[in-house]
């Protein structure tokens, strides 16, 4: 119920900020505790597309964290292939039940623009990511134009 | 306990600066500062639960607040740790009420219900304008894919009517297709939300909210109309895309009230009234036109003042050939739309209906506009 109240005020309060990278907010009425979006990143190689995520909000929050995971494939070091990305703001270590929505989903659109090699998901593409700029972002391009959603025309 | 230690080492000297300075002066005029109750909410807000302070508990070591429920709560999920900072709470021990804090809100809300009710309106009244803005859109996506479908269909079908020679082997997958899953496929896809589940539970839930009072501010008047005309939309639509024909019920709809759906989102409808003041005057054309004086109209939203100006003319000419003297044919109007009631703002005759729409008319209604002839 507590989680209701709070959720219902994140989301308009989201829905009125009007933020240009995270968009196209679907909620279904009977269950606030799941929301689906739109990540319209910035940077190349992912400024092509875009990625529709989710965010599971737990009965508990705010007192537990929210989980997020892509729904679209995505070519990334921090991101793995069944969508699930580590996220520090949300880890069960750093969670404070006074972070907003809004500041995770700013946080997760900075990762996506710049990734973390440093803190990988897939060790693989950090390597290439570090060695090989120029070969990660040609790929990454591919896969984007492969994989990912339109990006809202406005 | 530790605070008080330093003070009994402090020498009670007054230092150069305490010497020195000079009290500020109390503001005893009638002097006074505006601050918006906007700028105010997330210092009097608990970062649990986003609602004002409520039995305000301050930590103790970090001095961070919140409402005593929210925080117990907090500490009994087991995170004993400020939520705000993450310093170590160990208990209920390390928090202190704050009747301070809570005399400063209750000062600055004397009306702390009905700040919340109202809250809680706006809140509802945007989620449900929210929800229903989201249905319509998939619903006119639904519908456009409809459309798109319809006529694949009927040339199909005049393709196979007219090669009948084919009809045994090759079509036989095809007319399948085309009777039963295009029209299907159409509707699913276009629709994420299944239309009849959605719509049911915004009208019935959220229209409940009483209607609000005159003191709310100016956007949630506005979304308030627009939730009763929509729920009225809401409910043709879900007919209307559940029928595998939609078209036959929009025609309708459009002849009894000028209330119904815009088949696709290229048509505005309008409601067409003489200027009030304008068109007073006891003459002959008002006479004629007293019975057929307010139309209503669906067309494409491209069409520009110029030619709804045309189509009166020619209209209205029809309509009243008999009773009209030649003087009045080929009549010149002047168009204006009301944005609000007694406001009326005359049209410059290239702009399109939907530009006129989009400026003057957020509301989801049919547009009113008001003619009277150009003075010459």
């Amino acid at each position: 119920m507590a989680a209701t109240r709070r959720l219902q005020k994140e989301l308009n309060d989201i829905r009125q900020s009007g933020l240009k990278s995270f968009r196209d907010i679907q909620v279904d009425e009977s269950n606030i505790l799941t929301w689906q979006g739109l990540i319209v990143p910035d940077n190349p190689p992912y400024n092509k597309g875009a990625f529709r995520i989710e965010i599971n909000f737990p009965a508990e929050y705010p007192f537990k964290p929210p989980k997020i995971s892509f729904k679209t494939k995505i070519y990334h070091p921090n991101i793995d292939e069944k969508g699930q990305v580590c996220l520090p703001i949300i880890s069960a270590e750093n969670w404070k039940p006074a972070t907003k929505t809004d500041q995770v989903i700013q946080a997760l659109v900075a990762l996506v623009n710049d990734p973390e090699p440093e803190h990988p998901l897939r060790a693989e593409l950090a390597e290439e990511f570090l060695k090989d700029r120029k070969k990660f972002t040609k790929n990454a391009e591919e896969f984007t134009k492969k994989h990912s959603e339109k990006r809202p025309t406005d | 306990m530790s605070s008080t230690e330093p003070s009994q080492n402090k020498t009670w000297e007054l230092s150069l600066y305490e010497l020195h300075r000079t009290p500020q002066e109390v503001i005893t005029d009638a002097t006074e500062i505006a601050v918006s109750p906007r700028s105010l909410h997330s210092e009097l807000m608990c970062p649990i639960c986003l609602d004002m302070l409520k039995k305000t508990m301050t930590t103790k070591e970090c001095l961070h607040r919140f409402c005593s429920d929210c925080i117990i709560t907090a500490l009994r999920s087991g995170n004993k740790e400020c939520p705000t900072c993450r310093k170590k709470l160990v208990s209920k021990r390390s928090l202190r009420p704050d009747p301070n804090f809570d005399l400063l809100i209750s000062k600055i809300y004397p009306s702390r219900d009905e700040y919340e009710a109202h809250q809680e309106r706006v809140l509802a009244k945007l989620n449900m304008s929210h929800s229903q803005a989201s249905l319509v859109n998939s619903i006119t996506e639904g519908i456009k894919l409809q459309s798109q479908n319809r006529p694949q269909r009927s040339r199909k079908n005049q393709e196979e009517s007219s090669n009948p020679s084919n009809s045994n082997g090759t079509s036989e997958p095809a007319q399948n297709g085309n009777s039963s899953s295009v029209p299907k496929d159409g509707t699913s896809t276009g629709n994420p939300t299944p239309p009849g589940q959605s719509t049911s539970n915004p009208a019935s839930v959220r229209s409940t909210p009483s209607p609000v009072p005159s003191n709310v501010s100016s956007v949630s008047k506005n979304t308030s109309t627009t939730k009763r005309a929509k729920s009225v939309l809401t409910s043709e639509r879900s007919e209307e895309s559940e029928s595998s024909d939609g078209r036959t019920e929009g025609e309708n709809s459009m002849d009894t009230e000028g209330e119904g759906e815009p088949l696709n989102p290229n048509e505005i409808e309008l409601v067409f009234k003489p200027h009030p003041t304008e068109m007073t005057g006891d003459n002959q054309l008002m006479r004629a036109l007293r019975d057929s004086s307010v139309r209503y109209l669906k067309t494409t939203a491209n069409a520009s003042v110029d030619h709804l100006s045309k189509y009166l003319a020619m209209r209205l000419t029809l309509d009243l050939d008999a009773e009209l003297p030649e003087a009045y044919r080929l009549l010149n109007f002047c168009i204006y739309v009301a944005p609000s009631p007694g406001q009326f703002v005359p049209l410059a005759g290239s702009q399109t209906l939907r530009q006129i729409n989009d400026k003057f008319w957020k509301v989801n209604k049919p547009l009113e506009m008001y003619y009277s002839w150009k003075k010459t």
